[in-house]
């Protein structure tokens, strides 16, 4: 029973010996707290909330009654977290369907019988620790379940990031290179206004979109792949067929068909080599046709090939790749984000720890 | 509680082991309480209230004292005292005063009772 005694009954009565017979009742469970009228015990209420857990009132009280207690606890949500217990010496007047009205858990009669005031009231008090408990459990359990499911948020992610990673493999290039074209285009996201009216959920889905922009290399022969001069015209043609494959690869995974970032992925893949005059392919968009995003993995994509060593080259220096960039050498990029991209260009550096050209 | 203390509540209508049922035979506590009814002033404000056809102030001291004397378990003044209340409740003055005599002589009685027990 020790244990229990952390729990507090209030008892709101003008009249001593009805607290005297009360507390005489609780005292060897409950801590007690009296208050001899509806003004006090409202304080009370208001004071030690959180470790009462059930209020015995009088109605006829000088000051403030019962019943303009009840009100008063009801318009500040107390009756649905404290029962509270009417004790009346009045059968059946109205008081009473007033009472249940604002929310009494029970009427009790005066004089009081100790055994069926003892009962009604364990017995409640029973049940709100009970529900309190369930309600602790089931919010232990949601939010087990919200980090399970971050889990396999997590875990799908590192397939999809593995999966491209296996493929940047084949083309000898290292499997940063993903995470590197992840990284730059989150970073123009969240830093410049080319993410405005994106979410930070938004922009996550759109980086998984980055790591898979090049799966459709999984059909190139690697022979093509890794061919150290330069490609024939029917190379480059079959070479430039890793867009449209990619997006239909992504299209055959229903899994991915129903991951929330696949409208982002399968865009990305298709069109990450559309350039601002049209001048790209497969479908040679113009301007705003491609969405920003994938825009600004194209550039990102372009960037890193620079400065990065390839099979048919080797790494430039940074500002020689932006120039090239800047210059239009690498074709037509959107003028906007060309601005952005020269303001936040060295702060990519730094996802090129150890590698020349940083 | 010796006999004769338990004859004498027994004599003034008083339901001894239900009162002290309703204080968990917690004796010295219910007889604090017995003992001091002879100063409550609640039914000498009953009996101004009602000389001064103050039906409020009536009501609230007998039902004051009904509750008392309900949780002293004094059966038959508490039955009395109670259908006073409903009276006063009603706001019918002069059926509450038609009781008054036979109230007094009773509360009389209980008063000079326990002063002898004190």
């Amino acid at each position: 029973m020790k244990d229990f005694k952390e729990e507090t009954i209030l008892i709101v009565d003008d009249e001593e010996i009805n607290r005297a017979i009360l507390a005489n009742i609780f005292s060897p469970q409950y801590n007690i707290i009296e208050a001899e009228n509806g003004q006090i015990g409202l304080a009370a209420t208001q004071e030690y909330q959180d470790s009462i857990c059930a209020i015995l009132l009088d109605v006829v009280m000088p000051q403030l009654n019962g019943i303009e207690v009840l009100r008063r606890l009801r318009l500040q949500g107390l009756t649905k977290k404290i029962p509270i217990f009417l004790i009346t010496a009045d059968a059946g007047s109205s008081t009473m369907r007033e009472a249940y009205d604002l929310g009494v858990m029970d009427v009790i009669f005066k004089p009081v019988v100790p055994y069926i005031v003892r009962r009604r009231v364990n017995s409640v008090v029973e049940l709100f620790r009970a529900r309190h408990r369930l309600g602790a459990e089931v919010e232990r359990q949601r939010d087990q379940l919200l980090i399970q499911a971050q889990q396999l948020a997590e875990m799908g992610m590192g397939m999809v990031e593995a999966l491209s990673t296996a493929i940047e493999f084949r083309s000898d290039e290292s499997g940063e290179h993903v995470r590197r074209i992840h990284d730059i285009t989150c970073l123009l996201l969240r830093d410049t206004p080319l993410g405005n009216g994106l979410s930070e959920s938004q922009i996550k889905l759109i980086g998984v979109g980055a790591v898979t922009h090049d799966v459709g290399k999984i059909s190139i022969p690697d022979a093509i792949l890794n061919k150290r001069g330069r490609l024939t015209p029917e190379e480059f043609e079959l070479m430039k067929t890793h867009t449209i494959k990619g997006a239909e690869l992504l299209s055959r995974i229903p899994q991915m068909r129903e991951h929330s970032a696949y409208q982002y992925a399968y865009d990305i893949a298709l069109h990450h080599h559309e350039r601002w005059d049209g001048g790209g392919y497969p479908h040679h968009l113009v301007g705003d046709e491609t969405p920003i995003w994938t825009q600004i993995v194209s550039l990102a994509d372009v960037y890193d090939a620079l400065v990065s060593k390839r099979c048919y080259k080797d790494a430039l220096a940074a500002d020689v790749a932006m120039n090239m960039i800047l210059n239009g050498q690498c074709g037509v990029f959107n003028p906007k984000l060309l601005e952005y991209f020269r303001q936040v260009e060295p702060s990519l550096r730094k996802f090129y720890h150890t590698s020349k050209g940083a | 509680m010796d006999e004769i203390t338990r004859k004498r509540l027994e004599t003034i209508g008083i339901d001894v082991d239900e009162a002290l049922g309703r204080f968990l035979n917690n004796e010295s506590l219910m007889m604090k309480f017995l003992l001091r009814f002879p100063s409550d002033e609640n039914f000498s404000r009953l009996k101004q209230a009602l000389d001064c056809q103050d039906s409020t102030g009536a009501f609230e001291a007998a039902h004051t004292l009904k509750g008392v004397t309900g949780n002293l378990s004094m059966k038959s003044f508490y039955q009395q005292i109670s259908s006073l209340v409903e009276d006063l409740r009603g706001g019918a003055l002069a059926s509450a005063e038609e009781k008054m005599p036979a109230l007094e002589s009773q509360y009389t009685q209980i008063v000079s009772i326990l002063n002898q027990l004190s």
